[in-house]
């Protein structure tokens, strides 16, 4: 054992000696998480804003899956979901900063790291987990800690998650549920009520006898503590009262108000629901108010065991600080579904629920493109020596930490990233990042049109159209949904000019003006500009009316059209095999099937290059 | 083998001074140095796999068995996908193929045995290789990925395991299949009829000169180009003269021979600017050839080779692109990794001995094979080409009537066998009534060192398992009454007559109990079965079974229970099982209720009279959301990929397909005196089961299985 760990270390250290970047970041585990939660919480209520940057266990495992410009915010937003469903975050780095004199960045970098340990053995906050082995070797390569990460990683539980298991961990103090006061008492229940409530006074009576003989023999007080049922409840005495249904916690609870000096508290069952009221005799008010404040520290400990890392986003959603991030669609599908609730079906919704918790929201990328098009769009080092060789604006940027210490980390940098690329890109754009002093939940004007904006753009390193993308930016022209075709089944390995010289002259709507673009090796779209070409060729081709011999041939070889409602089917449901061709295929035969359902034509304009935006405001 | 035995040492001063049990075990020992309880298991990763391969090899190659055991990401990727004992065989397997398909395999534990007739004694060789299916030759655009179950991953933290060995080094592999698919795209990107070795499909699109920095600099490019041309035609002798001309920029360019031809050498280029090299090499220059080239000794080069004519050219080309294919299938091969010790244990034809192992060879075969087949039988037969003999200890602690006396108490598990069975090598359990003349001798072996009392002691590490499973198994053989030494080595366990009775059988499901013969692929003869300790309290009927699903609220198993009864009469119902919150099973007293049951849903869903309306089961099934259908809908839901957290999200996710499907079942069910079920109804007074002994809801059966 102790040699193993002896070699990890070593590895780890080896492979931190080789970076460059010496960035003091906070690195938070499980054994420091208290302490740094409120060094976070100053932080963030005395900053401007909060940047934030995911480090998850995977990302879209084929080319298609990646968010592409061909996808509307409905595909878009379905493909995230699909991601932050099945992968895990490991890092989640948060860090709290201000803009001084347009260009002093003043920074508190945090990076915690996540395991979503069953800490309350109730199966949450996640049974299971994807991983993508690459993505696990790139944080090898920076030298990423598993074991630290699984062994002391701080747990969670998502705002859901927490209610579902509020019941099965119960509410300790009552007070909070005596609210309503049941009117209709039936027999049954006065004889309940009558019956406690003699027993309760019994025992409040033996007690304070038991109180007055100080003298009374060891065996006579247990022998009698034994008679009149009574426990003791720390230091006090208490007295468990069973109840067998929800009503006859309510009758009790009621009952006990009468009592003056008695707290009630209830029992968790171990299922659902109370097994049991406890009633606990205090010696007097100040003594009730002491036990009160106890029950309810003990409480509030109970709870931050519970939500864990979930109160550095509570901490971020109450100071209601614009967050800044580089990739929001993708990022808050994680953040919603790991810390909020699970993913709703739509865009929309997905919005709605969160944009109360999160009123602003800034995207880098999204700034980055007011700038113009640019290629390496994904790349956030690239980024910033790209606006570096273009721009003057340098960022004078300090860093203070609290309780600074001689170990410096790598992890977690990247947060400090989209802070640099922040402010210079504010710089460069002239938008004043200053925020109103007094009112921090209002951004000034010029920011506030560029927030909840979430790009669709995935943070893939390995960009599928390779250096091509000007073609894809440099056309600006819209092009609706309906324009589109999806063509496969044709030779593998073909390439898109291929493909296009193929098709050209093949059938009347291709004499016109048209683009061929590869979506994966198996699966090419066709852009008309006209959509009433797309429906003619659709047609044809459903009819078999084809009167070019070089498109029959190119059918017998197997070649394969649909319309856009099919991949967006693919993309609604489940399939998620590596090829799209295998899943629109799969996806037309499923319709086959129920070919009586029609789905409704929805707003289905997309860009036809990567300016696409969905502005949140807008839906 | 230095630097090893370095952090070997220095370990050992770390364990001395930091663990006080240690110290003193190593200082009662003071004998050779490092003593035994101090070494630890041979562990394998990358960085010393080739020498312990070829160890191994020769290990394995003298070994009379071979145990294993692995250690995983996950077992189950739902809840429901747990082992029930309501699971059908062909159920199990479905399962099992899930869980092995979805999870990675981080640990592979392989221990060869060897009788050594002088000492009297086995000799173990622990191995423990790290794992990892880390992504080592270019795919083809599907990212490896795996499933990991969060409780497992505390289970290993639990017991320290190394995850940082484990991403950092694993030992990465290949299955046949993966390799024959890697060869096979090989094949495809060096066709002859590809003129353009350097191309594949993802660089589709043709460089084009469309900024003003490339139009410039391909102009240079092809000035400078045709310049050392131009100096290799006027000066034959090519290597010394070709200098002068290009010293302005020789850090870049330099002269050189390449397959016996003068080539320019074009480093220090960006990925595009060698694109546009490219693309001027080709347009302006009829006898020069732009070839990218990895080697092993000069790196990545890209050079600009000078041919005599164009038949020479091709020749360049066709020698250039053996070369690189001949690379990449050094790199498959050199992937193929950890499967070569797989490979091994295989061609040498040793006995297999896990522990209930049935789950890990479905491993084995989907890590190390190839895709698992769909049905049990399939799969037997083909992990049999593979590995003819395999023995599970569980099995032979269970079936063996001796062994299960000395286990007495149900539970079988590893650990608890190898203390009951090998005190003299457990350390934690000293006392035992077994005489010690039956003792069977381990001494263990690591790196050239033996040692005749070895302890890891680190349980749940694989290494240190399948020393354990050796053990047991060759103290188990003892009590079958086998002799080591009556045997001229080497031993012929596969052939021993004693163990003929359960080799090659395997335990499907423990929780089922269900047994399966590997070389027939079907269930266990009933003579081994019933010498099992019956483990069943009620003998389930899968025809007469159907599957409801719904709101966990509308699926208490009185309430379905009193429903059910209403409708098909009082015993209708002999048992319900939960598999989880929202899906349990109803079994039928008999298999015609099943059908009538379906044709009542469908008229019942089909008919909207009041009469359908009023009915009980309209209750549950459209006014409580509940759905249903037959047992075989099941199998078909566990064999999707899909793994929702609870079941009836699986159910609903596999889908809207599933929904014609039940319709039809009911359909095609015989048809019955429809009016049969409402008279029968109406005889029926609403008698109220008060046992519900019979009804075993999952949580119950969870901490049984325990």
């Amino acid at each position: 054992m102790l040699f193993k760990r002896f070699l990890c270390t070593q590895t780890a250290a080896r492979h931190r000696d080789r970076r460059r970047h010496r960035w003091p970041v906070k690195q938070v585990t499980k054994s420091n998480f208290s302490e740094a939660l409120a060094e976070i919480k100053e932080c963030i209520f005395n900053s401007d804003f909060v940047a934030v940057s995911l480090e998850k266990t995977g990302g879209s495992s084929a080319p298609w899956q990646r968010i592409i410009p061909i996808d509307t915010a409905e595909t878009a937003y379905v493909k995230a979901k699909h991601n932050a469903e099945r992968f895990q975050i490991l890092q989640f780095a948060v860090c709290p900063f201000s803009v001084k004199a347009s260009n002093k960045l003043i920074a508190h970098p945090y990076n915690f790291h996540l395991f979503p340990r069953d800490e309350l053995k109730v199966g949450m906050p996640s049974y299971s987990f994807s991983c993508q082995s690459s993505y696990l070797a790139s944080m090898a390569r920076e030298g990423f800690d598993f074991n630290a990460c699984i062994y002391n990683g701080i747990s969670y539980l998502s705002r859901a998650q927490e209610s579902a298991t509020k019941v099965q961990i119960g509410d300790l103090l009552s007070s909070s549920c005596v609210g309503q006061s049941s009117s209709v008492h039936s027999v049954a229940d006065s004889l309940f009520t009558e019956r406690i409530k003699s027993r309760v006074r019994n025992w409040i009576n033996a007690c304070k006898d038991s109180n007055k003989t100080e003298v009374a023999d060891a065996l006579i007080s247990s022998l009698r503590k034994l008679v009149s049922g009574s426990e003791v409840y720390g230091s006090r005495p208490s007295l468990t009262i069973d109840v067998c249904s929800e009503r006859q916690v309510q009758l009790a609870l009621e009952m006990l108000k009468e009592f003056v000096n008695v707290v009630p508290l209830r029992v968790p069952a171990k299922g659902v629901g109370v097994q049991a009221v406890r009633v606990v005799l205090t010696s007097s008010a100040e003594d009730k108010k002491l036990l009160e404040k106890e029950i309810w520290d003990k409480e509030q400990e109970q709870r931050n065991r519970v939500r864990g890392f979930r109160e550095v986003i509570d901490l971020i959603s109450s100071s209601g600080r614009p967050v800044v991030a580089h990739n929001s669609l993708n990022d808050f599908a994680f953040i919603h579904s790991k810390f909020l609730a699970p993913l709703p079906l739509t865009m929309h919704e997905f919005r709605s629920s969160l944009i109360p918790v999160f009123p602003h929201i800034l995207d880098v990328n999204h700034l980055m493109k007011e700038i113009g098009p640019f290629d390496k769009m994904n790349n956030m080092l690239a980024a910033i020596s790209y606006l570096e060789r273009r721009f003057s604006a340098p960022i004078d940027m300090d860093i203070s930490n609290r309780a600074q210490t001689d170990e410096v980390n790598i992890h977690g940098h990247n947060v400090l990233r989209v802070c640099q690329l922040f402010v210079k890109l504010c710089s460069i754009l002239k938008i004043s990042p200053e925020v109103p002093k007094d009112d921090h939940s209002q951004l000034s004007p010029s920011l506030q049109s560029h927030a909840n904006i979430l790009s669709p753009y995935s943070n893939n390193p390995e960009n599928p159209i390779d250096d091509d993308v000007r073609i894809w930016t440099g056309n600006s022209k819209m092009v609706s949904t309906e324009n589109l075709i999806f063509l496969w089944g044709f030779e593998s390995g073909i390439s898109a000019r291929m493909l296009k010289d193929v098709l050209h002259d093949s059938h009347d709507v291709f004499s016109g003006e048209f683009d061929v673009r590869m979506i994966d090796r198996t699966c090419a779209i066709v852009v008309f500009w006209n959509s009433d070409f797309s429906k003619h060729f659709l047609t044809t081709m459903d009819s078999g009316a084809i009167s070019s011999d070089k498109l029959k041939d190119m059918i017998s070889d197997g070649l394969r059209v649909t319309g856009y409602e099919t991949y967006k089917r693919v993309c609604e449901s489940g399939l998620r095999k590596r090829d799209l061709a295998e899943c629109l295929e799969q996806a037309l035969e499923d319709s086959e099937i129920y070919s009586g359902v029609e789905s409704q034509k929805e707003e289905s304009v997309i860009c036809w290059n990567n300016d696409e935006m969905i502005n949140l405001d807008d839906l | 083998m230095k630097n090893h035995y370095l952090v070997r040492a220095l370990t050992t001063a770390q364990t001395l001074t930091r663990t006080s049990t240690f110290s003193r075990r190593a200082l009662c020992s003071s004998a050779a140095p490092p003593s035994a309880a101090d070494v630890a298991l041979k562990n394998v990763t990358t960085s010393n796999f080739e020498p312990a391969l070829a160890e191994l090899r020769r290990h394995v190659k003298e070994a009379d068995f071979v145990s294993i055991d692995l250690e995983m990401t996950g077992v189950t990727s739902a809840p429901w996908r747990e082992s029930f004992e309501f699971d059908r065989p062909d159920v199990q397997y479905l399962k099992i193929k899930d869980s092995a398909e979805k999870f990675a395999v981080v640990q592979f534990g392989v221990c060869p045995f060897r009788w050594d007739a002088h000492s009297n004694s086995f000799v173990a060789h622990p191995h423990n290789f790290y794992i990892f299916p880390r992504q080592e030759i270019p795919g083809d655009g599907i990212a490896y990925e795996f499933l990991c179950q969060t409780s497992s991953l505390e289970f290993l933290a639990k017991y320290q395991f190394d995850f940082n060995a484990c991403i950092y080094e694993g030992i990465s592999y290949l299955s046949r299949s993966q390799e024959e698919e890697a060869l096979r795209r090989l094949d495809f990107l060096y066709k002859d009829d590809i003129p353009d070795s350097s191309s594949n499909w993802g660089k589709d699109v043709d460089t084009q000169l469309v900024r003003m920095a490339d139009i410039l600099f391909a102009e240079r490019m092809k000035n400078k180009v045709s310049e050392w041309r131009a100096g290799l035609l006027r000066e034959s002798n090519w290597g010394s003269e070709s200098q002068g001309s290009l010293n302005d920029i020789k850090q870049t360019f330099q002269t050189t021979f390449f397959h016996m031809r003068p080539a320019l050498v074009v480093n220090g280029l960006t990925s595009r600017q060698l694109k546009l090299i490219k693309l001027v090499t080709e347009k302006h220059f009829k006898d020069l050839a732009y070839v990218h080239v990895t080697g092993e000794i000069s790196g990545s080069q890209p050079l600009i080779v000078y041919t005599d004519s164009k038949t020479d050219r091709d020749l360049l080309m066709r020698e250039v692109k053996a070369c690189q294919r001949k690379e990449a299938e050094m790199k498959i091969k050199a992937a193929v990794g950890f499967r070569h010790v797989i490979d091994l244990l295989s061609s040498e034809k040793k006995l297999i001995v896990g522990h209930n192992c049935f789950l890990d060879l479905a491993h084995v075969y989907s890590k190390f094979v190839g895709s698992l087949p769909l049905t049990a039988e399939e799969f037997v037969s083909a992990i049999q080409k593979y590995f003819p003999y395999i023995i599970d200890t569980k099995v032979l602690l269970n079936l063996d009537d001796a062994l299960s006396r000395i286990m007495r108490t149900g539970s079988t598990s590893l650990s608890k066998a190898f203390g009951l069975l090998c005190p003299q090598i457990a350390p934690s359990f000293t006392t035992s009534d077994l005489a010690d003349k039956l003792r069977v001798k381990v001494e263990v072996q690591v790196d050239d060192q033996r040692f005749s009392n070895w302890n890891s002691g680190a349980k749940h590490e694989a290494g240190y398992d399948a020393f354990m499973t050796g053990c047991v198994f060759s103290q188990a053989c003892v009590h079958l009454g086998i002799d080591f030494n009556s045997h001229t080595p080497p031993l012929d366990f596969p052939h021993n007559e004693n163990l003929q009775k359960y080799i090659n059988h395997l335990y499907l499901s423990w929780m089922s109990g269900d047994i399966i013969d590997l070389k027939t692929g079907e269930p266990a003869s009933e003579s081994l079965v019933s010498s099992i300790l019956k483990r069943r309290y009620m003998k389930i009927v899968f025809s007469n079974m159907i599957l409801l699903w719904g709101p966990p609220s509308k699926l208490k198993a009185r309430d379905i229970r009193d429903c059910f009864c209403k409708v098909f009469g009082t015993g209708s119902v002999t048992s319900i099982y939960h598999l989880d919150d929202t899906a349990a099973f109803v079994q039928f007293s008999k298999t015609e209720m099943v059908s009538d049951f379906f044709e009542l849903k469908d008229k019942l869903e089909r008919d909207n009279d009041p009469i359908s309306v009023l009915h009980p089961m309209s209750k549950i099934l459209e006014g409580g959301g509940i759905r249903a259908a037959s047992y075989d809908m099941y199998k078909e839901i566990c064999s999707s990929p899909v793994s929702e957290l609870v079941f009836a999200d699986q159910a609903e996710a596999v889908g809207i397909k599933l929904k014609t499907r039940v319709v039809e079942t009911a359909i095609d069910v015989e048809k019955k005196q429809e009016n049969e079920i409402f008279n029968r109804e109406c005889e029926i007074s609403c008698h109220f089961r008060t046992d519900e002994v019979v009804d075993s809801s999952y949580q119950s059966e969870a901490q049984w299985s325990k």
